[in-house]
């Protein structure tokens, strides 16, 4: 590779970076998830670019605009253990299964998505998902205790408007300034071993 | 960065565009893009992801068949405690029961089974060749012998390797290296039964151990530990405040440590202290005697030989001791006498546990402390069979050896050469330990927490064991299942056990379904009921006649091979655990050692360290010398466990194996000699050995405060003998200015308003030194094991240590130890905090002293700061997979506690109360809306220990236990002169020593 390649390959990446933090700055401290607005039913647009989204490509194309914007899924009908445990937790491939052995899907991009799910179950191998959310090392964060605190519509704080997005990418850094600021802002403990150790 | 594309240029491209760091990790944020979440297929109804789960099951590592709780985090084990519904254990865990993890995860265990297709070669082989292998093995080898040895089971797979045993025609050996054949002998002889009494240790007044290590190895030592704590420590207001404790053995053990008085006695004249004793109570009439008319005055007669003067000689114990000694024994109405260890392993053991148990009776002990009823279950297994067997292999007449959770080959001499005469020999182990590596095909059973089975540790307990995860090698199979697959039954070892438990369902099902009465059993980790105890009858007989002489060469000195209250009977040297504890008395770790009294080391002109040549009439073996006073002089001492030549990288080609220097000749009541006289040669090696010990004295430094029991009874609330005047008066203005700006400092940001004090309370008058909190710690903290190399450096890395301290000796004062847990004091004015220069340790508000460990570069300035000592450096990448210092290869990366951070080299570490456990503690609590209750947190530490001596609690809450004995009398802070301010207070021990009403 040249030196002007590099160039582009890394300017293009960080046009990347930078198109990712637009919805960040844009929906920060909105409390959202779980169905969205009241009154105005939201509906998943049909997605022909894939190309375009944000965040990682996933094994399955799993919309959540159209689980938990569209239809209005609960977060916590599927992220079940966030209110009980510090971990949220990764449905189940039964959880899909549960609905989508019904639910075939109404439009045909939907149909070949949902083929993987359940091609998936009856090969007893779930999918292998592409990590969005990651702490960096060395912190341990509680979802129990802050949706205690924040509530259970309280996820897009953190992770964004995933109910609009198509496609998860990450829209908060997840770094200790960002978390300290909040903390700051509503005074509550900033000390180090409320995290690290 | 080919191409053209070098390094540097690499990192011109990344300033142009200017965004470098962010890049590199993928979008500016988050993780590496490849990082996969991988979901179940089907959810675990019973598994919370980040939220431990928690199974009963009963620990195998030892026979005393203590409950467990086994902590399970998404499908893993990772930290094991005492179940407290077991009536054995009370909930608490010795070292050895914690450290069964590491036999789990062994990176040596067999990952399935192994054939000899050739000499010297073991092959991998399948499952159902392996079966079929045996079932033909079996049928070629019926009516020509076959025998299967195994350790001591006292549940199901005991009785289904009778059964199996039953319908192939074999003989069941059962073989321990330490049994309890005198003990049985000795109550036989006394009582007309050999079975083995519950010693109530919790309700005896006053308690003589000859040479029991009922705190280390014997019989139970957890539940009987936990019983002395209750009797032995100081309670101000009880009838006698605390039970005292002698210790009648030639060294000072663990269990010895404890004793307020150590009476060395010659080796082998324990029983004839015993009788002497007997008889000043009988004579002096000093107990009603219970029992029939007339025994009083035949026990009397056949005690006559043993006045106190008389035996005088003979146990080197002066008569007036002995005297005094039996006196305050009879007087305290609930004595308890014990006899085992050491003390039943001479040719003449049985005899001596037969004068303890007249001791016993005559005191009126026997019924009210000594219970036969519940009685415990080590019936099983004589060395006069395994001796037996091993003339039988030799002769040739066994033709198929099978051998399951017993490894002879390790401790029995001749037991090699005899397996050769055998025509096939079969191995259940899970490691490949001696006797495995010499088997023709290894079927490798399941780990104990993988399996199903149930242990009988004492009558009217039944223990069940359940697996706890999935097996962590998929390709071993439970022994029960192979031999009903073997011999072609159907079902599982689980419905076997089922059909077992089905019976006791008749008797103990109270009316519930039987699945509903297994459920609960299985919750419970058992069912538990209470005996009644019955009488026994004291046999006169059981008085031998004359004095027992002991044998003495004149060059030749007597060494006794005792039980590693680590290591047992080498079992745990494949567990790093285990080899990088120090030996409670020794402070020795993954060595051997063989202790010598300086004053027979100045006879023989010898240093710590030094290699001598110890030479029995059955074998030699080089040992370093450790001098020390902890063993009378004219008398040697070697521990077992190490010398292994095979059971994994941890064990092999390590120190001595003490098994040599044993005969294999039964004695006369069927156990095995520890006592062998040897002659010592010096050789001129030199070995610097792997000690934690920093001074064998405690120098006046007010580190351990001990008082005499007659001041410690007369404290009363509010006064504090130990309060030092922690500012010196040149300081008073300053502490003024200081005291100033620590109340505004306590008034800003995170420090403003209301906290806890995490604090900790640790009793020295119930802390006996077991260092089970030590082993615990490694567990929850995921503390690195360093080996011997970095031992001897002092880098271990253990944040709870057991510091111990020879005391007297010199100027007619008897020689004792004392001991206590040494970790971080969590001080309120933290000597290591100011000097961080980038506020790595740091201040919590709620009283701890931090250590953030992404913040530490590793100048290590708070270690040089801390008086303590409990500040511990990564020198080396612990973790680092493949690396040379590797503490966890795979798989047992998988205990680590997934709520601690692994260090990484360069950073300080350090306890801070499981700092993890509180958080924990207060998520749930806020979970619930409430406050954290006291007692909802307990650290590792605390949660082990079977003596209870360690509380933890909120300081300022004026409610908590952790309050009430912080304000205790016996109370005082270490190093208290230097104003550090620590959070933990010790009490002071109490000694009821010789001296202690002066």
């Amino acid at each position: 590779m040249t030196n002007s390649g590099w160039q582009a390959a890394l300017g293009v990446v960080c046009a990347g970076v930078l198109a990712s933090s637009i919805p960040a700055a844009a929906q920060s401290g909105q409390p959202g998830g779980g169905g969205g607005g009241v009154g105005a039913p939201f509906k998943a647009p049909v997605i022909s670019d894939t190309a375009s989204l944000g965040g990682p490509r996933q094994p399955i194309f799993f919309r959540h605009d159209v689980h938990a914007g569209q239809d209005r899924i609960p977060c916590l009908y599927c992220h079940y253990t966030v209110a009980v445990s510090s971990e949220p937790g990764i449905p189940a491939l039964q959880t899909c299964i549960g609905c989508h052995q019904i639910i075939g899907g109404s439009a045909p991009s939907h149909q070949v998505e949902i083929q993987k799910v359940r091609k998936a179950w009856s090969d007893r191998q779930p999918p292998q998902w592409i990590r969005i959310h990651a702490l960096p090392g060395f912190v341990r964060f509680p979802h129990q205790r802050h949706i205690k605190v924040l509530g259970t519509n309280a996820c897009a704080m953190c992770h964004g408007q995933v109910d609009t997005m198509a496609q998860v990418s990450q829209v908060s850094t997840l770094r200790m300034g960002w978390c300290v600021s909040c903390h700051a802002e509503r005074k509550v403990t900033q000390d180090c071993t409320v995290c690290h150790y | 960065m080919s191409h053209g594309m070098n390094r540097r240029r690499f990192l011109k491209v990344l300033s142009v565009t200017g965004g470098g760091a962010a890049v590199l990790s993928g979008c500016g944020i988050g993780p590496e893009p490849t990082e996969k979440l991988i979901p179940y297929l089907i959810a675990p109804e019973d598994q919370i992801p980040g939220t431990p789960t928690w199974y009963s099951t009963t620990c195998r590592e030892c026979a005393a068949g203590c409950g467990l709780h086994a902590k399970v985090r998404e499908g893993r084990v990772i930290k094991l405690e005492g179940n407290p519904d077991s009536p054995i254990n009370h909930g608490r865990l010795c070292a050895r029961g914690q450290a069964g993890l590491q036999g789990l995860y062994n990176p040596d265990r067999i990952a399935g089974p192994l054939v000899r297709k050739a000499p010297g070669r073991l092959e991998e082989t399948t499952w159902d060749s392996g079966v079929a292998l045996l079932a033909q093995k079996v049928a070629e080898a019926k009516r020509k012998g076959i025998v299967f040895v195994t350790g001591h089971e006292t549940g199901a797979f005991g009785e289904l390797v009778d059964d199996w045993l039953k319908a192939v025609g074999g003989r069941h050996v059962t073989y321990e290296p330490f049994a309890f054949e005198a003990l049985r002998e000795g109550n036989r002889l006394a009582f007309g039964t050999s079975a083995v009494p519950f010693y109530d240790f919790a309700s005896a007044r006053y308690i003589l151990s000859f040479g029991a290590d009922f705190m280390e190895t014997w019989l139970s030592p957890v539940g009987f530990q936990n019983g002395f704590s209750r009797a032995h420590g100081f309670e101000a207001g009880r009838d006698a405040a605390m039970a005292k404790f002698v210790s009648v053995a030639p060294r000072m053990s663990l269990t010895g440590m404890s004793a307020d008085e150590w009476i060395a006695v010659a080796p082998g004249t324990e029983g004839v202290l015993a009788l002497a004793m007997a008889h000043v109570i009988v004579s002096g009439r000093l107990a009603r005697v219970p029992g029939e008319m007339g025994l009083a005055a035949r026990l009397a007669n056949n005690l006559a030989a043993y006045a106190p003067e008389n035996v005088a000689r003979t146990t080197g114990v002066g008569a007036h001791v002995v005297e005094r000694l039996a006196r305050e024994f009879a007087a305290s109405g609930a004595g308890l006498a014990v006899a085992g260890g050491m003390a039943t392993h001479y040719p003449n053991g049985a005899e001596i546990v037969a004068a303890v148990n007249v001791l016993n009776f005559v005191a009126g002990a026997v019924g009210k402390t000594v219970k036969f009823g519940p009685d415990l279950a080590v019936d099983a297994g004589s060395f006069r069979d395994a001796a037996a067997l091993q003339a039988d292999l030799a002769a040739g007449t066994v033709a198929l050896l099978l051998v399951h959770g017993a490894n002879p080959v390790y401790s029995l001499g001749g037991f090699a050469q005899a397996l050769g005469k055998v025509a096939f020999t079969v191995s259940f182990s899970s490691y490949l330990d001696e006797t495995a590596s010499a088997a023709d095909l290894v079927l490798p059973d399941l780990h104990p927490l993988e399996q199903w089975n149930d242990a009988r540790p004492r009558t009217g307990v039944y223990a069940l064991q359940q697996p706890v995860m999935q097996p962590v090698f998929p390709n071993t199979m439970h022994t029960g299942d192979v031999l009903l697959r073997a011999s072609g039954k159907p079902g599982t070892f689980r419905d076997y056990l089922q059909g077992k438990w089905r019976v006791l369902h008749q008797r103990h099902g109270r009316g519930k379904s039987f699945e509903q009465w297994w459920m609960e059993a299985v919750q419970h980790g058992g069912i538990y009921d209470e005996v009644p105890t019955r009488t026994v009858r004291l046999s006169p007989s059981a008085i031998p006649p004359g004095l027992a002489a002991t044998r003495r060469g004149d060059d030749r000195y007597p060494l006794t091979v005792f039980p590693h209250p680590a290591l047992h009977d080498g079992r745990g040297a494949n567990k790093p655990w285990l080899q990088e504890l120090p030996d409670p008395v020794s402070k020795i770790s993954w060595h051997g050692w063989v202790e010598v009294n300086p004053e027979t080391a100045g006879k023989w002109q010898v240093a710590s360290g030094d290699i001598v040549l110890l030479t029995s009439p059955y074998g030699a073996m080089r040992a370093p010398v450790w001098i020390t006073p902890s063993v009378m002089p004219g008398v040697l001492a070697v521990p077992t466990g190490q010398g292994h030549t095979a059971y994994g990288r941890y064990a092999r080609d390590r120190s001595f194996n003490a098994f040599q220097l044993l005969g294999d000749s039964p004695a006369a009541y069927g156990g095995r000699e520890f006592l062998v006289s040897v002659t010592v040669a010096k050789t001129g090696d030199h070995r610097r050995l792997a000690t934690a010990e920093g001074n064998a004295r405690e120098q006046g430094e007010g580190i351990i405060e001990a008082l005499p029991l007659a001041k410690a009874r007369q404290l009363r609330a509010g006064q504090h003998p130990f309060e030092e005047k922690q500012i010196p008066d040149y300081a008073e203005a300053a502490r003024e200015g200081w005291a100033e700006a620590q109340h505004e400092k306590a008034s800003l940001g995170n420090y403003a308003g209301a906290h806890p004090r995490w604090a900790m309370a640790i009793d020295l008058a119930k802390c006996t030194g077991c260092s089970a909190c030590v082993t615990a710690c490694y567990a929850e903290n995921n503390l690195a094991t360093v080996g011997e190399e970095l031992i001897t450096r002092h880098r271990e890395m253990s944040w709870m240590r057991i510091e111990r301290y020879f005391t007297g000796g010199e100027r007619g004062v008897p020689v004792g130890a004392v001991v206590t847990p040494m970790l971080c004091q969590q001080c309120g004015n933290a000597p290591c905090e100011p000097v961080c220069p980038v506020y790595a340790a740091y201040h919590t508000p709620d009283g701890l002293n931090g250590q953030v460990y992404n913040r530490c570069i590793g100048t290590r300035y708070c270690s040089n700061n801390c008086p303590y000592k409990v500040r511990y450096f990564n020198w080396f990448n612990y973790a680092e997979p493949g690396g040379e210092w590797e503490s966890w290869p795979e798989p047992l990366q998988l205990l680590l506690n997934p709520d601690v951070t692994v260090r990484e080299k360069g950073v300080m570490e350090k306890c801070t109360f499981c700092v993890q456990r509180i958080r924990a503690a207060q998520n749930q609590a806020r979970l619930e809306d409430r406050a954290v209750h006291d007692g909802d947190i307990v650290p590792a530490c605390a949660q082990s220990c079977p003596s209870e001596a360690i509380v933890f609690g909120d300081l300022n809450d004026p409610r908590s236990r952790v309050h009430a004995l912080a304000e205790d009398p016996r109370g005082y802070h270490v190093l208290a002169g230097l104003n550090t301010k620590p959070g933990i207070t010790y009490l002071a021990k109490v000694t009821a020593g010789p001296g202690a009403e002066a």
